[in-house]
């Protein structure tokens, strides 16, 4: 395996929302793991797991509770100046999940693109900006004519490369993309993704996929974290993760993914996951232990020997 | 088996500003009793479509049939007034929506959105419907069904409102039932437990399915046949191990091959080039062409007609036409196929290809 640089380490990262108050949630609960420089890291779980809180805490949306991020080696979350923040900004972006809603009605494609560009005053004129623009759509396969519609004007697929292209606008090293590929058809899931890689190859970007499409996670990702109530309960390369799935909550979750394919279909047999099935005592060690090579699973010392024995000789 | 539902020829266009959009030009199908028909296809394919007409769900205003009919107990359903259509609509043929967040009433309880059709369409006391909505809430698996039928349903999460949603499809017994989208709002664990329940409710009540998709994983496991659709047309349609191991028309080997699969790994996801046409100005000829890699001269000039590929599974494509070139699927529709015993890429158990 090749030396890999750590590009962003999240330790300990908690996000708890009311504090303190009855009604407390404890969206993101304690969880740790890096991203290496020029890696996909897929991260998956159901609605209200938390994998969209942590995208959005690791970019600063949200203050973490407690924990922290550094990126670079450097926190992110603290206090920081104006001109710091900016900085910190322009390396990491985001695309949203919803390609109508995270695109201002009410601007033309060219300002909305743009808008990056002025912030951190990247171009020095209007024909320089115009010009950027014009580059950029054409990276995510649009034309420059499409810089003087309005976002209505453009359907799912279309819209979604808006966002890419705006994301891309700052030059950033790092994307966080937040679903970016539920809200669309089949076919245009499979344009989106494909963009994705190759800008990824061509500008050597780090990606955080959120996804809750298991089987797009796998195609697109290096690593996968796989979450549960706030919990990361696995991390595991890609493959590893789909061949060996050690924690019951994602055996259920692979067990319960439909495929194209009738004759697996009706031999399928799904898993359920029930948490009380692990009978951890009071006080036990419960924690991210690696059971293979870059393979962790959340397990106690007990379960970490029987996977152990288990995966011996894989 | 007997065909409950017959759609035959229907040609339904939209009257917008910018002129007339045809969305459906010219489909047939017809339903069988107790079989789930998916009917798959990308946004504005006209799948939706197809089943509001049936459930005459279209403003009248901007809608318009043009042609064809859909036969439903030998009444053709384009034709009924609207009073006649509300005594079939939620009894005979009912429907579950894509969006279980949209679909329900936030100001009604949830008890009395059950007993709704029940009291429509049954002669039946209240006290009598009470008790038939908690039975229906049993049947879809909902806990504590007599103190639920109180709560509202913000009070509800997104996988039990599908189940409320299915309960109140379910609540007059209804003949056929139409789901649009039912599990796509829905995480994978929740979605796998709405397909067992509608599987499960089905052999119950024996009542026919037409199911709305875009996910193929999810046809695989609930169809009995399926329906590609492309610009207001089927353009292929089978029993679904037809359309997943012997998939003829080149659009079904685009959307199968768009799929990622999770055993092998592939350098390049095959992505359908282009967008789908503009229903204002459709296309001449197979509307699939301009997008497709197999496309020929005939394809841009003339429509292809349905070729028959076996009893159950038909095509519309030029390909199939006995003059045509044989032309090479893409890979991994080949490796479908070599699981097909009658199709030309068969491998028998001994590994010797079948022609």
């Amino acid at each position: 395996m090749k030396i890999q640089k750590k590009l962003l380490e999240i330790k300990n990262l908690k996000q708890y929302f009311n504090s303190g108050k009855p009604n407390e949630v404890k969206a993101i609960d304690d969880i740790t793991f890096d991203i290496y420089k020029g890696e996909t890291l897929g991260l998956v779980g159901e609605s209200g797991c938390g994998k969209s809180t942590t995208g959005r805490t690791i970019i600063r949306l949200y203050d973490a509770t407690d924990g922290e991020v550094l990126y670079d080696g450097v926190n992110v979350h603290g206090r920081k100046s104006k001109t710091e923040l900016k900085s910190f900004n322009r390396k990491m972006q985001m695309i949203f999940q919803d390609p109508y809603a995270s695109l201002n009605p009410r601007m033309k494609v060219m300002d909305i693109i743009a808008e990056g560009l002025d912030i951190h005053g990247l171009v020095k004129n209007a024909k320089e900006r115009q010009e950027r623009v014009y580059q950029l759509l054409e990276t995510v396969g649009l034309n420059k004519e499409h810089a003087n519609r309005y976002p209505h004007e453009f359907s799912g697929g279309q819209r979604q490369r808006l966002g890419i292209a705006r994301a891309l606008a700052v030059e950033p090293e790092f994307i966080i993309a937040d679903e970016p590929i539920s809200a669309l058809d089949v076919s245009i899931q499979a344009q989106v993704v494909n963009l994705l890689k190759e800008l990824q190859e061509e500008k050597g970007l780090t990606y955080l996929f959120i996804a809750h499409d298991l089987s797009m996670v796998k195609y697109i990702s290096d690593r996968i974290g796989v979450m549960y109530f706030g919990k990361l309960v696995e991390l595991a390369p890609a493959e590893d993760l789909y061949k060996y799935p050690m924690h019951p909550y994602t055996q259920s979750l692979l067990s319960a993914i439909p495929l194209p394919d009738p004759d697996y279909e009706r031999n399928r047999v799904r898993k359920t996951y029930d948490p009380k099935s692990h009978n951890y005592k009071d006080g036990e060690d419960v924690t991210m232990r690696e059971v293979r090579p870059g393979h962790f699973v959340y397990c106690s010392q007990a379960e970490f020997k029987v996977l152990q024995a288990q995966h011996a000789n894989n | 088996m007997e065909k409950i539902l017959e759609v035959k020829n229907l040609e339904l266009s939209f009257h917008t500003f910018a002129g007339e959009v045809k969305a459906i030009r010219g489909v047939n199908f017809d339903l069988k009793k107790g079989e789930t028909l998916a009917i798959v296809g990308e946004s504005g394919s006209g799948k939706s479509v197809t089943t509001k007409a049936i459930m005459r769900l279209l403003p009248e205003s901007s809608s318009e049939f043009k042609n064809g009919q859909i036969l439903f107990n030998g009444k053709d359903l384009t034709k009924l007034t609207d009073k006649e259509m509300q005594k079939i609509r939620g009894k005979d043929i009912s429907m579950i929506f894509q969006d279980p967040m949209t679909s329900l009433n936030p100001t009604m309880t949830i008890g009395k959105q059950i007993m709704e059709p029940i009291l429509k369409h049954q002669n039946v006391a209240k006290s009598e419907a009470q008790k038939m909505a908690i039975d229906l809430l049993k049947l879809v698996g909902m806990p504590q069904p007599e103190q639920r039928m109180k709560q509202y349903p913000h009070q509800f999460s997104g996988g039990q409102r599908q189940r409320i949603v299915i309960a109140i499809a379910l609540a007059c017994n209804p003949k056929i039932l139409i789901a649009d989208e039912p599990t796509t709002a829905l995480d994978v664990t929740i979605q796998a437990q709405i397909l067992e329940l509608m599987k499960d409710l089905q052999k119950k009540i024996d009542t026919s399915i037409i199911f709305i998709t875009h996910d193929l994983g999810v046809v695989a496991n609930v169809a009995d046949r399926v329906a590609v659709m492309y610009s207001g047309k089927i353009v292929e349609i089978g029993t679904v191990d037809e359309i997943f191991y012997n998939p003829q028309h080149p659009y079904t080997w685009g959307l199968l091959s768009s799929m990622p699969s999770l055993d092998v790994q592939e350098e390049k996801l095959y992505a359908i080039p282009g967008t789908p046409p503009d229903l204002l100005n459709p296309p001449k000829g197979d509307a699939f062409a301009l997008r497709s890699e197999y496309a020929m001269q005939i394809d841009m000039e003339e429509t292809p007609p349905f070729f028959k590929v076996s009893d159950t599974h038909y095509a519309a494509t030029w390909l199939l036409h006995p003059d045509a070139p044989e032309v090479t699927p893409p890979a991994t529709i080949i490796e479908r196929m070599k699981r097909f015993p009658n199709s030309r890429y068969y491998e028998s158990a001994n590994g010797g290809i079948l022609k």
